[in-house]
């Protein structure tokens, strides 16, 4: 069979509803349609056995012509043994031209499973897909610690691409028509070789970072002297969270939660304020769709001021508390 | 018990010297073992003094890469191989995958765990590892931060990501990836280096891994790079000095 159409990994989260990334590929997908021809965007979705009336028609209006479900009580959670055997099978029966997967974690098992099954080529951790030469798939990725952007093609099918949430925006289109493909695997003739003992879901800080609209964050500049508690104050002040570079990490004052950039998150909040980083190409990665950058740092040849729309040169321990006092007296005005 | 570790030279990321036409000067960037590849070495030896295991690190690189296995070996490990071949070059995460399984079929058939880092700095794909697997048909778990219990079936580990604490058991053999940040690796001793220095190094090439000349290198990869570029998102920095204008760009937002 000639591979045909795009497929879209549906991943489902806990409530069993549509992650918001699939919307994102699916927006992005319509775009690459236009430009080959007579391809079908497809989306599998691999769960429980629920009424997915409303999911399939949801994903219909963000493009989908397709929805293949593959549906099973023992599919209520991401299972390591079956989810990317069933994925992989599914791209087998209706081979696609192209695969796009969230780069969330099971996305990623998932899209290194099936290329492999597939022998054919991935690339992960998109930040942006086009159609290139011959109608290829052109992958855009951040390689080199980010210091270098790399544009890749892949001669085999289906092309296939892991794309990090939050990179493109999700759009919904009117009256389009979707059909449900609902599709049975027999799950008993996969083997079950890896089982879980026992999983604990970790209280995890619901004011996550890629929905804030203020972040405040801190580099290895902020990581001495306890920068980082200063660093909080003014997060507090402005209800912002609090995020970091990969050294805050590496030194224990975030958690991998709260670190930004191209092995982190990618954020986009209305305004990103870096302290005491330098900007590291991978860090800029995560921070390039903010809306306004801040920065301060006290080299004022710093690289992350090339990229930021407002620089303040200076020492943190200086700037930040005289900035949390002018914020104070602003809002004392405004209550006046 | 028989554990090979996969290790990757890497250039310094951190340390990046470009030439004038903004391309990575590979000869004066240097190369240094990958950093999470130091931890799951360092993971291995941990279970070589409870399990009185054998560790193998493997390389796939040109010769020069012999040097990570130096580290390997002075670190503690009892042996090392090089995958090395003209032909390898150029390989991409399928590639690679291939020629990393080919070493356990053909030259250490005998091994009950694999151990990778989580990813690597310079691609940061996080593929490679889970590809092997795929390949060798051995299930697989990634985010490892600490094992458990081994025993000639099973083995048991701790799985970390940001979302959950999973505890796996897996049929043996199997391949985990393990997190960064979580085993510190130790420093090698005297003893190490003078072991790591007399080492005879075994190189395996293409033919030695039973691999044919389409199935590796730029041949047997079919992801290519149509183009490469500085990475550069510049925008046009505003430098001020009043803190109180600052304040209120802030909160006018």
């Amino acid at each position: 069979m000639e591979p045909n159409g795009i497929l879209i990994y549906g991943e489902l989260n806990e409530e069993q509803e549509i992650k918001t990334v699939v919307y994102e590929l699916l927006t992005k997908a319509r775009e690459l349609k236009e430009k080959i021809w007579n391809q079908a965007i497809r989306v599998c979705i691999i769960g429980p056995r629920i009424n997915y009336e409303e999911i399939i028609n949801k994903l219909g209006s963000y493009g989908a012509d397709d929805v293949i479900i593959v549906s099973d009580n023992r599919l209520k959670e991401y299972n390591h043994n079956y989810h990317p055997e069933i994925f992989t099978q599914i791209a087998q029966k209706f081979p696609p031209r192209m695969i796009l997967i969230g780069a969330t974690l099971q996305g990623k098992e998932i899209a290194s499973y099936t290329a492999v099954k597939l022998e054919t080529g991935l690339t992960a951790d998109c930040t942006d897909l086009d159609i290139g030469e011959n109608n290829l798939l052109l992958s855009t990725r951040p390689t080199f610690g980010g210091q270098l952007t790399a544009d890749i093609l892949c001669s085999t099918f289906p092309q296939m691409a892991t794309i990090q949430e939050n990179i493109f925006k999700a759009h919904s289109i009117e009256n389009h028509s979707v059909n449900a493909i609902y599709n049975w695997i027999d799950i008993d003739k996969i083997d079950k070789r890896i089982n879980i003992i026992k999983s604990i879901k970790k209280i995890i800080n619901k004011h996550d970072i890629q929905n804030s609209k203020i972040l405040v964050s801190g580099g290895a500049g902020a990581c001495q002297n306890n920068g980082f508690a200063l660093i909080y104050q003014l997060a507090q002040k402005l209800k912002a969270q609090v995020c970091g570079s990969r050294e805050a990490r590496e030194k224990g004052f975030i958690t991998k939660a709260q670190q930004v950039g191209q092995t982190g998150k990618i954020v986009s909040p209305d305004i990103y304020i870096a302290i005491g980083i330098s900007g590291a190409n991978q860090h800029l990665t995560g921070i390039k769709n903010s809306g306004k950058i801040i920065a301060v740092n006290k080299d004022k040849n710093a690289p992350i001021f090339n990229y930021s729309d407002i620089g303040i040169v200076g020492d943190l321990f200086e700037i930040l508390p005289e900035l949390i006092r002018s914020l104070d007296n602003i809002e004392e005005e405004n209550d006046q | 018990m028989n554990i090979v570790v996969f290790i990757k030279q890497v250039p310094d990321t951190n340390d990046v010297k470009w030439t004038p036409n903004n391309n990575i000067d590979r000869t004066k960037t240097d190369s240094i073992i990958n950093p999470v590849d130091k931890e799951a070495l360092e993971a291995a030896l941990r279970l070589k003094e409870t399990y009185n295991a054998n560790i193998t690190a493997i390389t796939m690189g040109p010769s020069k890469a012999v040097e990570v296995l130096q580290e390997a070996i002075a670190m503690g490990c009892d042996n090392a191989a090089l995958l090395c071949d003209s032909k390898f070059a150029g390989s991409d995460t399928l590639a690679t995958s291939k020629v990393l399984a080919a070493s356990i079929k053909e030259k250490f058939p005998d091994t009950d765990l694999i151990i990778t880092g989580q990813s690597a700095i310079d691609g940061e794909t996080a593929q490679t590892g889970l590809a092997v697997a795929v390949r060798l048909n051995i299930p697989f778990v990634a985010h490892v931060n600490e094992v458990i219990e081994i025993n000639t079936n099973k083995i048991i580990v701790n799985a970390e990501t940001e979302t959950y604490k999973t505890v796996y058991e897996l049929n043996m053999p199997a391949l985990i990836c393990i997190n960064n940040y979580v085993f510190k690796p130790r420093l090698p001793r005297i003893d190490g280096y003078m072991k790591a220095q007399k080492y005879n190094y075994p190189a395996y090439n293409l033919y030695e891994l039973n691999l044919g000349e389409c199935e590796t290198g730029i041949k047997g990869s079919p992801t290519y790079v149509s183009k490469v570029y500085r990475t550069d998102e510049k925008r046009e920095c505003k430098f001020i000095e009043d803190l109180n204008k600052l304040a209120r760009i802030i909160k006018e937002n």
